[in-house]
């Protein structure tokens, strides 16, 4: 179903690489990566998984999950945990922990702390752990200033980096305004995938480019790294992907 | 090697990166004053992260440079030497800042500004880094304070591309340069050479660099200066216009006739009725 993505993407292993950071051009829409991600990681077994919800809530994961063939529903409270802002914020209303500044904490610090409480009860116990973020950008909507959403994505690549195999997988739509935000983000990982979308305007075949950036090694004065550009369609129940120049109009 | 180019008398040390390598910015550095013999010993970096939130982890950092010196004076006057440092007794630290970005992250202008003039005026530290590319500074003055660390700073270096990169340099008595360099980067080693046709910086005087004798002209010109043979000719045999104005040549009248003209060649002055 999403195998060829996650496989273009090197996201179809075991073991992920730290951070990894998805960014999000205007106008496209990038959230199917998640899907795909989430559901190849509940297919391994005993491999944790936390999803923080803050763009579409948990419901939206559960039919997209769906659709890709696996049910979310089987996994959760066991190897996969929600964190559903979302959901949270529309049934607490202004009661939610999330805008009440309970203790003078912002929200990006009490987000952090529970996924923090979250690793540390769960990770133990499993062969590996995934944080997937989707969306960045909703916190800046939610009164996050810039400077919290980089200073919550430092505490995320602290975290990353004191367990060995935790992973961080973020994603943040720049807006054509929140570049330098971005920029910040992608530089502690080594892997960036770009969702961009089709400079000669819309196609029905493809609905966007895929630019993946890997740092395969940091030498002394310059970093070995490696890109690589593939189209995408998302289809109903699966996501394809070709080689540029694959497609092309039929006269 | 770039390194002879950074690692000098001048204390503070701005390198402006255009290319997106922030992430291997203290490596960067470290290998800098590694080629020129500076131990890990006397090297001191900030931790990066959250911990670059608290004032004391700076304050921590100026304590620990000021510590080592008093513990190596006071091992001088037992006529102890091996319990000094040897980097650190006679020239200082050499100290590596997080990035401008990551200290922006978690401090004012007015505090990085504060802390890198303290590092500036400490006999304990002998040269400070920091790193800044203009694409991670989100600040909203972003373009004054980078104004202001290079304003502070005594060595700009600025990475323009991959090839190319210019040095400014102050010295203490007030004269500035401002050099180009071509430059050669692998992931081991950083090359440079002078854009002004001198020799490659770290190369013995004496022996110019094959690369040199080969393109006298600088990399980056878009202007073909050397001429061969024909070019020589063809152009010593042009004679330019106002060299023309000077020919000495024999005075002539020109005479256009009208076309009603009955012009008489045998008696060419007809007309004037004499």
């Amino acid at each position: 179903m999403a195998t060829s993505v996650l496989l273009a993407c090197g996201l179809n292993e075991q073991k992920l690489p730290g951070f990894v950071h998805i960014s999000e051009e205007s106008n496209v829409d990038g959230s199917f990566l998640i899907s795909c991600i989430l559901g190849q990681r509940l297919r391994i077994s005993n491999a944790g998984t936390l999803l923080v919800c803050l763009q579409h809530h948990y419901q939206h994961y559960f039919n997209a999950g769906m659709r890709l063939g696996y049910n979310t529903n089987i996994f959760q409270g066991k190897t996969l945990g929600v964190i559903d802002v979302l959901s949270d914020m529309a049934g607490e209303g202004l009661a939610s922990k999330w805008l009440r500044n309970s203790e003078g904490q912002t929200l990006t610090e009490q987000l952090v702390e529970d996924i923090r409480a979250q690793v540390e009860s769960n990770y133990a116990s499993r062969n590996s752990y995934t944080v997937l973020i989707d969306n960045l950008s909703i916190l800046f909507n939610l009164g996050a200033s810039k400077l919290q959403v980089q200073q919550f994505c430092q505490d995320l690549a602290a975290l990353a980096k004191e367990r060995e195999n935790l992973t961080v997988i973020t994603k943040l739509s720049n807006s054509d305004i929140y570049q330098l935000t971005d920029n910040n983000v992608a530089k502690l990982g080594q892997v960036r995938i770009q969702v961009l979308r089709l400079k000669s305007g819309v196609f029905r075949e493809v609905d966007g480019k895929l630019l993946i950036e890997r740092v395969l090694e940091e030498g002394n004065y310059a970093c070995e790294e490696t890109r690589k550009e593939v189209l995408y369609k998302v289809n109903d129940r699966n996501v394809k992907v070709f080689a540029p120049g694959e497609i092309g109009v039929k006269v | 090697m770039l390194s002879n180019l950074l690692v000098t008398n001048q204390k503070v040390v701005l390198v402006i990166d255009e290319l997106n390598r922030e992430r291997i910015a203290p490596k960067f550095i470290g290998s800098l004053l590694h080629e020129q013999g500076q131990g890990a010993e006397t090297i001191k970096a900030l931790p990066t992260g959250v911990s670059l939130k608290h004032v004391a982890t700076f304050e921590a950092l100026i304590g620990e440079c000021a510590n080592h010196k008093n513990n190596n004076t006071a091992a001088e006057n037992a006529g102890d030497l091996d319990g000094s440092i040897p980097g650190s007794k006679a020239t200082g630290f050499n100290v590596i800042l997080p990035t401008l970005a990551d200290l922006l992250c978690y401090q004012t202008p007015a505090f990085i500004f504060g802390f890198l003039n303290r590092l500036r005026r400490s006999e304990n530290v002998c040269r400070v880094f920091l790193w800044a590319s203009p694409q991670h500074l989100q600040n909203p003055h972003a373009e004054y304070i980078l104004a202001g660390c290079e304003y502070l700073a005594e060595l700009v270096l600025r990475l323009e591309s991959d090839k190319l990169l210019s040095l400014i340099s102050r010295k203490p008595g007030g004269a500035v340069s401002n050099k180009r360099y071509s430059c050669q980067v692998s992931k081991t080693f950083f090359q440079v050479t002078p854009l002004d046709g001198g020799l490659p910086a770290g190369g013995s005087p004496k022996q110019p660099s094959p690369e040199t004798e080969q393109t006298p002209e600088p990399a980056s010109s878009t202007f073909k200066i050397e001429l061969d043979e024909d070019e020589v000719m063809a152009r010593n045999a042009l004679t330019l216009p106002y060299e023309r104005t000077c020919e000495p040549s024999e005075g002539n009248i020109i005479y256009t006739p009208d076309a009603d003209d009955d012009f008489d060649e045998e008696d060419p002055d007809e007309d004037l009725c004499i």
